[in-house]
């Protein structure tokens, strides 16, 4: 089993299965959290990993920018360590941007389409 | 003319119906950070009920996160001649969860009732299909735009469902070279077929990333079927002109092969029209500048989200969400649009903050005319993420559906003072509303074999 910590919820902690999705293990021990898509591909599930590490390679909807910056797609991640996440709302601050004020640069869009950064 | 089926036995006749007293909306809580969901309102429109202008029934979804978004019925003047049929199911998708509600609104107009869910994970397993958006029905049949394959995914293509909403499996033959769908609307009379592009659900969903377009992961194309062999015959491109190509309206009268597509981000009009060699030809008839914003790098795009056609096909409106403005132009002649109106509310630019008491946060977004075409309804969102990104305080403030009086005979519109319904006040806390219908059909349902 794996812990995983919620940070704004009183840094309440969970027992999960780490072969699990991190969505389903939550919501299953009531933790009610907000999804759409349930495949990766939405974002409205979206949690900001503050420590340990996840797996989430089936996530589609994150670019470079908001992966760097700490977000996991709950439906889809599961955890490879202890984890500690923010969840809900209060942890998208740095997930939307207006697009035209703040562009990506090439290495921060999408996986399939960035560059590598340039040093 | 009387006849047994649902709706009316031309565009003319539609236009003399009595005057709309409910509308229909939906609004979402998904991306919102309010744990409800999703839910259908019904708004009292009748000036003469101590009601009007307010919410006075409100139907939830069964789950959260759907994203209801684009709404369509059953039966609309395509099954005039059918006495076994009504309008009577109105169809909610769920563009995140794939799940789609057929919700009664005939039993009690004024509090319908979920009658089905069409499960999202069936409709994957059964077409490889995801992102519902538009409803149309032709006949006693229904089909829905799927912007993606089950994966999230484009092209997508297109679910066929039969008058009792069992999955048929897919309705198109082929999608050609199609690479994104979005709107489509067909005029049986020509036997032709015009869909739209916006992008791949993986892609729009998440929110809107503009580095994207020049990736070519924003569709700028539109593309002509063959309505009977179900296939795609030509396409245009549209390049700079069409970059996101989203609502498609042909005119309402049967015979007309003459069209009209609202190009988003580069807030154009695009016309079409079949010419006298049986020639699909397009061009690009309204072109809306960008503007200059003080606190921006480059000028502000209009984003022209919607366009929708009159019952008799004098005018078109359109929204610029960002700018704020509704606009109609004359379309008499179709290749010469006219500027006739226009109405402040809300937007980036600052031009109308405050409409009827209401601190607006968003822009004009979608709208519904009545048939008669004198009240135009307009909501203010336009999607849960890009709203997030764009018009950030919505969340606080929930969006609003004003009405706008519009001039049928000489052009001309204007702000009415006594309707705003206020989504920011909704007992369960802000939500956003977005496309709106009436019971007895409206401007964007009814089509004419």
């Amino acid at each position: 089993m794996t812990a995983i910590t919620l940070a704004n919820r009183d840094r309440k902690t969970f027992e999960v299965n780490p072969k699990r999705p991190i969505l389903e293990s939550l919501r299953d021990q009531g933790v009610d959290l907000p999804f759409g898509c349930k495949y990766g591909g939405c974002i409205t599930c979206a949690a900001k990993l503050i420590s340990g590490e996840v797996d989430q390679n089936r996530q589609v909807a994150l670019n470079n920018r908001q992966i760097n910056n700490g977000y996991i797609i709950l439906c889809v991640a599961r955890p490879l360590t202890d984890i500690t996440i923010e969840i809900g709302v209060e942890s998208h601050n740095q997930l939307y941007r207006n697009p035209f004020l703040d562009p990506l640069k090439p290495h921060e869009l999408k996986a399939d389409i960035a560059t590598l950064e340039e040093e | 003319m009387e006849c047994c089926g649902p709706g009316y036995s031309s565009p003319l006749e539609a236009i003399k119906a009595p005057r709309e007293k409910l509308l229909y909306t939906i609004s979402i809580y998904t991306g919102t950070g309010i744990q409800k969901p999703d839910y259908l309102a019904t708004i009292d429109v009748d000036p003469k009920s101590e009601t009007f202008s307010q919410v006075i029934h409100r139907l939830e979804m069964p789950g959260i996160g759907d994203e209801l978004h684009h709404m369509g019925w059953n039966a609309c003047s395509s099954c005039f001649d059918d006495g076994s049929m009504s309008r009577k199911y109105l169809l909610l998708p769920g563009v995140r969860s794939n799940n789609i509600h057929i919700v009664d609104t005939a039993t009690d107009p004024r509090a319908p009732s979920l009658y089905k869910v069409i499960d999202g994970a069936d409709i994957k397993s059964k077409t490889n299909l995801s992102g519902p958006h538009t409803v149309h029905c032709l006949g006693s049949e229904i089909i829905i735009s799927m912007l993606g394959d089950a994966k999230g995914e484009a092209p997508g293509g297109y679910l066929h469902l039969n008058k009792d909403f069992e999955i048929q499996g897919r309705w198109e033959n082929s999608m050609g070279n199609i690479k994104f769908g979005y709107d489509f609307w067909y005029q049986p009379r020509h036997n032709i077929m015009v869909s739209s592009e916006w992008a791949a659900p993986n892609t729009f969903m998440p929110g809107f990333d503009l580095e994207e377009v020049g990736h070519l992961k924003y569709g700028r194309e539109i593309h002509f079927w063959d309505f009977e062999k179900r296939e795609p015959i030509e396409t245009m491109y549209l390049g700079e002109d069409g970059l996101l190509p989203l609502e498609v309206k042909f005119h309402h009268n049967p015979d007309s092969s003459h069209g009209f597509c609202g190009a988003a981000l580069s807030s154009n009009v695009i016309h079409w029209w079949k010419d006298k060699n049986e020639k699909w030809q397009w061009e690009k008839i309204i072109d809306v500048e960008n503007e200059p914003h003080p606190e921006w790098p480059l000028p502000v795009p209009g984003v022209m989200s919607a366009i929708l056609l009159s019952m008799d096909d004098k005018y078109l409106y359109l929204n610029n969400w960002l700018h704020g403005d509704m606009r109609q132009y004359d379309i008499s002649d179709p290749h010469n649009p006219k500027l006739t109106g226009q109405v402040w509310m809300g937007g980036l630019l600052g031009k109308a903050p405050i409409v009827n008491g209401v601190k607006m946060a968003g822009g004009p977004q979608m709208f519904q005319l009545s048939l008669d075409g004198k009240r135009l309804y307009v909501t203010t969102s336009l999607f849960s993420t890009w709203d997030n990104q764009f018009y950030p305080e919505i969340r606080e403030r929930g969006g609003v559906m004003v009405m706008i009086d519009c001039d049928p005979i000489h052009g001309g519109m204007s702000l009415n003072k006594d309707f705003i319904v206020d989504f920011g006040k909704e007992p369960n806390g802000p939500s956003r509303c977005h496309e709106a219908r009436y019971p007895g059909g409206d401007c964007t349902s009814d089509i004419w074999l």
